[in-house]
C-alpha cells in the first residue's frame, strides 16, 4: 500500500530527504514499486510478449556457422577454414550446423529453434559501426535516422502509458543499444555486463543524491532538485532490479561464461514479472580477421549453451510461451578466407530466432556461393523482413508504420 | 550595494578585488568546460582581465583541415563525370552512394578534430564560442551534406567571431553551406525564397515580434542571386533584383550588406545577441528585456565587437551573481569535454565510444535537430539520457578492453597514439596514483575539484567514510567507484 510518507510533489520529497527519510520515500515511482517488490514475485503477465535481442558484435562468420559442407564452392573459397561433413552437425543434405552449436542444433530439433539464412540488405557497408547503425536503425544504407526501431517500436506501444516503475527496455551492454533510441524518450535501463553486476555500484550514488551535496540557492524547483528526481526515479528501477536479480532461482544451470550469465539476468527479470517489453544481450568478438578457428568455435559455443540455457530456463518456468529470442550481426564475412586464416568483413549471414512458437526450422534460401575472389554474397532475405515479422505477428504492432516501408512477412512465426 | 542584477550594475565591470578562486572555476566551466586546479590558480593569479584576454585571443588558433577532407573531395570531382557518364539509374547511384559515404566519413573527421581542439584546455573558450555562434548561425550537415562546405562555415566563424557582428553576419550570407542549408541557391529575382531573410531576422539577428512579414518578403528580394561554385560566392547579375525595397520602413534599392546594415540599426539588434549569450551561458531563464539594455548600448556603440562583447560579458558583475551559479544543465558535449578535462584524457577516436554517447546524451554535433539549433536546458535529462551520461562517466573510468576492439577501432587507436593521444580511459596505473591520496585527499579532490559547489561536510563525510578500505586492492576499487559516482552525481551535471 502506498505509504502516508509518500511526498506529492518534488519539492516535498527534498523536505522528507533532509529529514532523513529515504531514497524509496520520493521517487515518483515509489508507491508501486514498494508494491510489487514483496518477497514473493507476481505472477507474470500471461499475455505479454517479449523479445530479447542478441547481438553477435563484430560480424559472425555465417558460412562457418551454417556450414554449406557439401557445396565444392564453398571447400574452394576457404581450403583451410572449410569444414567438412562430418565436422558439422547435419540440418539438411547440403547444411549443417557448425559442431560447437550443438546445443542449437538440439533446440532445432526439438521444433524451438529457427534459422533464417543469409540475411542482409542492399548496398551493404562494410564498416561496423556504419553496418550495426544500419540494423539498429532498420533504415537503407544511404539513409540516417535518429531513431532507433526498438525505439519507435516503444514510440508506438507505449504512447500515452503512465510512466511506469519498470523500465520499457534493458540491455546489457557497454553502450546503449543505437535501437533504443525513440523519437519519444523511454525508460530504458542499462545493466552491468556478465555475473559481477556489481550490487554495490550504485549504492554510493544513491546515498551521495539522497542526501545532496549542498541545501540549494534557497529558491523552489532548481535544476538541482530537478537532475536528483530523475536520477532517483532511474535508481528506484535499479533497485528493484538489483532484488530481483538476487532472488533469481534459474531452473536451468548456466554455464560461466558472461553471456551466459547475461541471459541469466535476463530470465530473472522476465520471471519478476517486470513489465519489460524488449532486452538486448550483446556477445563480442566475432570480428575474426586472423587464425579464426578456435575463437569462432568458443564463440557458437558460448553462443549456443548461453542461448539453450536460457530456454531450458524459460521453458521450466513456464514463460517459454512469452519469449522471442533473435540473434543479429552487423554483416557476414568473406567468402573466402584471406592470408591470416581468418575472414574479413562481408555482406549477408544467417541469423536465429528462438522460442516455444516457431514454425519450421529454415526459412529464406541458402547463400549462392558461385561468386568471384574476394566478392561477397548477395543477401536473400532483407533484415527489415525479418523484423516486419517480429513486430508485427509478435509484438502485435503496426510494422508498417514502425519501419516506413512495406516489407515481406516471413514464416518462422506460423 | 545595489544587487547585480540591476541591469545598470549588472554589466560593470566585477571588481578585482572580488576576483577569487570560486569566480575562476565558475569562468572556466561556463566559458570552457572545466575547471582543471592548475587552470584555476593560473586565472587567479593573473586576474580576471588578463585571463578573458587569453581566453579569447584576439586572433584565435586555426583548426586545420581535416587530411581526409580534401582526399574526399577529390575523389567525389572524380566521381563527377562518372556520375554524368552513368548509362542508367542503377550505375548513377552507385556513384551517389559512395559520394555520401565519403561524406559522412569526411564529417565524422571534421566532428573529432574540432572535439580534440575544443578539449585542449587553451583552446576551450574559444572553441566553446565558436560552437556558441554554430548554435546561432546554424547548418545541417544532414541538409548542407559537404564536410567540406560545413568545415568553410566552422572556419568562417572562428576567424570572424572577433570581429564585428555586421561583418560575421554579412560573411555567413556568403558562406556556401548556408546557402545551401538556407536555399539560398535556389532564390531567384522572379521567385525569391524567403528562408534565409526569415531565420536572418527571426534566428541571427533580432528575434521574433521585432519584424513583419513584408519586411521578410522584401529582404528575400535583396538576396536573390547569391550562389557558390567551385571558386566560392559569387553573384549572379541576372538574378539579382536590384530595384527598390521597403524594409523597416526605409525604401531603397537594398541589395544584401544593405539589409544587414539596415538590421544592425534595429534597436533589437543590440540586445538579441547578448540575450542568446546569457541563454547559453548564463541561464535557461528568460530574463527580462531591460536587463540587456545597458550592455547592448554599449555593444553597438563598440560597433557590435564581438570580442569586446565577450570581454564585457565574462567580466561582468552579473556573469559571477550567485543565482547564475551551479544552476546550468550542461549540454552533452559540454558533459563529455568536462569529462575529458577533469580525468585528463584525450578524445578517444571510436565512433561507438564517442560519437554514439554524444548521440545517446541527445546531442550530434553538426546535427542540430533544426534551424534553431539545441533548446537544452531540461530537456538535457531524461531517463535515457542520463542513463548515457552514467554510462559514459562509467566507461571513460573504466580499462579500455583493446582485446574487445574491432580491427577498425584498433587502427584508429593506433593513429591516435602515433599522434600523441593516449590517455583515453582512465586506467589502473592511475587509479593506483590516485587511491595512494587516501580517503580524505581522494575526498577532497573528488568534491573541491568536479563539483560546482561548496559541499557539505555530512557529503564529504560520506564520501570519506565509504572510501576508507582495508586492503590497497579495495582501497583502488573504491577510488575509481567514488569516482564514477561523482561524475554521475547531479551535481557534475550542473556548472
Amino acid at each position: 500500500m502506498p505509504s502516508l510518507l509518500l511526498p506529492s510533489t518534488r519539492r516535498e520529497f527534498l523536505h522528507l530527504s533532509s529529514k532523513g527519510v529515504g531514497l524509496l520515500a520520493f521517487s515518483r515511482f515509489a508507491p508501486q514499486f514498494l508494491v510489487q517488490t514483496s518477497l514473493t514475485a507476481p505472477k507474470p503477465e500471461k499475455d505479454r510478449k517479449i523479445l530479447v535481442l542478441v547481438q553477435l558484435a563484430g560480424g559472425n562468420d555465417g558460412l562457418n556457422t551454417v556450414v554449406p559442407f557439401s557445396d565444392p564452392a564453398y571447400h574452394s573459397l576457404r581450403p583451410t577454414l572449410a569444414l567438412d561433413q562430418k565436422d558439422v552437425l547435419p540440418l539438411n543434405d547440403s547444411l549443417g550446423f557448425h559442431s560447437a552449436c550443438a546445443p542449437l542444433h538440439a533446440l532445432l530439433n526439438e521444433g524451438r529453434l529457427g534459422i533464417v539464412q543469409n540475411v542482409g540488405y542492399p548496398n551493404p557497408n562494410r564498416s561496423h559501426f556504419r553496418s550495426t547503425e544500419i540494423w539498429e536503425t532498420a533504415t537503407a544504407s544511404d539513409e540516417t535516422a535518429a531513431s532507433g526501431w526498438i525505439g519507435r517500436y516503444l514510440d508506438n506501444a507505449c504512447a500515452g502509458a503512465p510512466a511506469a516503475a519498470d523500465p520499457d527496455a534493458v540491455h546489457i551492454s557497454a553502450e546503449v543499444p543505437q535501437s533504443f533510441g525513440g523519437v519519444h524518450p523511454h525508460n530504458t535501463y542499462g545493466l552491468a555486463l556478465g555475473a559481477r553486476a556489481g550490487k554495490n555500484d550504485s549504492a554510493l550514488l544513491e546515498r551521495l543524491a539522497t542526501q545532496g551535496a549542498y541545501t540549494g540557492h534557497g529558491q523552489p524547483d532548481t535544476n538541482h532538485d530537478f537532475l536528483r528526481a530523475t536520477l532517483m526515479d532511474s535508481l528506484v528501477s535499479e533497485k528493484k532490479i538489483q532484488r530481483i536479480l538476487d532472488a533469481n532461482k534459474p531452473e536451468a544451470t548456466y554455464p560461466a561464461s558472461p553471456f551466459a550469465q547475461a541471459l541469466r539476468n535476463v530470465g530473472g527479470l522476465i520471471a519478476a514479472g517486470l513489465s519489460t517489453r524488449v532486452y538486448f544481450v550483446s556477445l563480442g568478438g566475432f570480428d575474426t580477421h586472423a587464425n579464426q578457428s578456435n575463437p569462432h568455435a568458443n564463440l557458437l559455443r558460448q553462443l549456443s549453451e548461453g542461448l539453450a540455457a536460457f530456454q531450458k530456463d524459460l521453458t521450466a518456468r513456464g514463460l517459454d510461451g512469452q519469449v522471442l529470442t533473435m540473434t543479429f550481426s552487423e554483416f557476414g564475412r568473406r567468402p573466402n578466407e584471406n592470408q591470416s586464416g581468418g575472414t574479413d568483413h562481408g555482406t549477408a549471414a544467417p541469423l536465429f530466432v528462438m522460442g516455444k512458437q516457431i514454425h519450421g526450422p529454415m526459412h529464406g534460401t541458402a547463400p549462392n556461393l558461385a561468386v568471384e575472389k574476394n566478392a561477397d554474397l548477395t543477401y536473400s532475405t532483407d533484415f527489415r523482413s525479418v523484423y516486419a515479422t517480429v513486430l508485427d505477428r509478435w509484438l502485435d504492432c503496426p510494422a508498417d508504420t514502425i519501419l516506413g516501408a512495406r516489407h515481406e512477412r516471413l514464416g518462422f512465426l506460423g | 550595494m545595489t544587487s547585480p542584477l540591476d541591469p545598470r550594475e549588472a554589466w560593470q565591470p566585477l571588481p578585482a578585488s572580488e576576483w577569487n578562486a570560486d569566480l575562476a572555476r565558475h569562468l572556466l566551466r561556463r566559458a570552457g568546460w572545466a575547471a582543471r586546479p592548475d587552470e584555476v590558480a593560473r586565472a587567479v593569479q593573473q586576474g580576471l582581465a588578463a585571463t578573458l584576454n587569453r581566453l579569447f585571443p584576439a586572433t584565435p588558433p586555426p583548426l586545420a583541415r581535416p587530411a581526409f577532407i580534401p582526399l574526399a573531395q577529390d575523389r567525389i570531382n572524380a566521381l563527377r563525370p562518372l556520375k554524368r557518364g552513368a548509362l542508367d539509374q542503377e550505375e548513377r547511384r552507385i556513384y551517389e552512394r559512395e559520394e555520401r559515404e565519403l561524406e559522412r566519413t569526411a564529417g565524422v573527421e571534421l566532428t573529432f578534430k574540432w572535439l580534440q581542439a575544443a578539449a585542449d584546455p587553451s583552446r576551450s573558450a574559444y572553441e566553446k564560442w565558436v560552437h556558441f555562434l554554430t548554435d546561432v548561425y546554424v547548418i545541417s550537415m544532414e541538409k548542407v551534406r559537404s564536410a567540406e562546405l560545413v568545415y568553410q562555415h566552422y572556419d568562417l566563424l572562428r576567424t570572424k567571431g572577433t570581429g564585428t557582428a555586421p561583418a560575421l553576419t554579412k560573411a555567413v550570407s556568403r558562406s556556401a553551406a548556408m546557402i545551401r542549408y538556407l536555399d539560398l541557391d535556389l532564390s531567384s529575382k522572379k521567385a525569391p525564397n524567403e528562408n534565409f531573410a526569415r531565420e536572418l531576422f527571426e534566428l541571427f539577428t533580432l528575434g521574433e515580434g521585432n519584424y513583419t512579414e513584408d519586411d521578410i518578403k522584401q529582404a528575400a528580394r535583396a538576396f536573390t542571386g547569391y550562389r557558390h561554385g567551385k571558386d566560392g560566392f559569387r553573384q549572379n547579375e541576372r538574378e539579382r533584383d536590384t530595384t527598390p525595397k521597403t524594409i523597416f520602413g526605409q525604401t531603397g534599392p537594398y541589395l544584401g550588406d544593405d539589409v544587414i546594415d539596415l538590421v544592425y540599426r534595429q534597436p533589437a539588434a543590440a540586445t538579441f545577441l547578448p540575450r542568446e549569450m546569457a541563454r547559453f551561458y548564463l541561464t535557461e531563464r528568460t530574463l527580462p528585456h531591460e536587463f540587456f539594455v545597458p550592455l547592448g548600448q554599449d555593444w553597438r556603440a563598440s560597433g557590435f565587437n564581438l570580442r569586446e562583447l565577450c570581454l564585457r560579458f565574462f567580466g561582468s558583475r552579473a556573469f559571477y551573481a550567485p543565482t547564475f551559479r551551479a544552476n546550468y544543465i550542461k549540454s552533452p558535449i559540454h558533459f563529455y569535454l568536462g569529462l575529458l578535462q577533469d580525468l585528463g584524457l584525450d578524445v578517444l577516436p571510436l565512433q561507438r565510444t564517442t560519437l554514439q554517447p554524444l548521440r545517446q546524451m541527445g546531442q550530434t554535433f553538426l546535427l542540430p535537430p533544426n534551424v534553431r539549433g539545441w533548446v537544452g536546458g531540461r530537456l538535457w535529462i531524461n531517463s535515457s539520457t542520463l542513463a548515457a551520461r552514467r554510462q559514459l562517466a562509467e566507461t571513460l573510468c573504466s580499462p579500455l578492453d583493446e582485446d574487445r576492439l574491432n580491427a577498425d577501432d584498433r587502427l584508429e587507436l593506433e593513429g591516435a597514439r602515433d599522434a600523441g593521444h593516449s590517455r583515453f580511459t582512465v586506467d589502473d596505473e592511475r587509479i593506483r596514483t590516485f587511491a595512494s591520496l587516501g580517503a580524505p585527499g581522494i575526498a577532497e579532490r573528488l568534491c573541491d575539484f568536479f563539483l560546482p559547489v561548496r559541499v557539505t561536510p555530512e557529503y564529504r563525510a560520506t564520501l570519506t567514510q565509504f572510501l576508507t578500505a582495508s586492503s590497497p586492492a579495495e582501497a583502488e576499487a573504491k577510488a575509481r567507484r567514488a569516482t564514477i559516482a561523482i561524475l554521475q552525481s547531479p551535481e557534475y551535471q550542473l556548472c
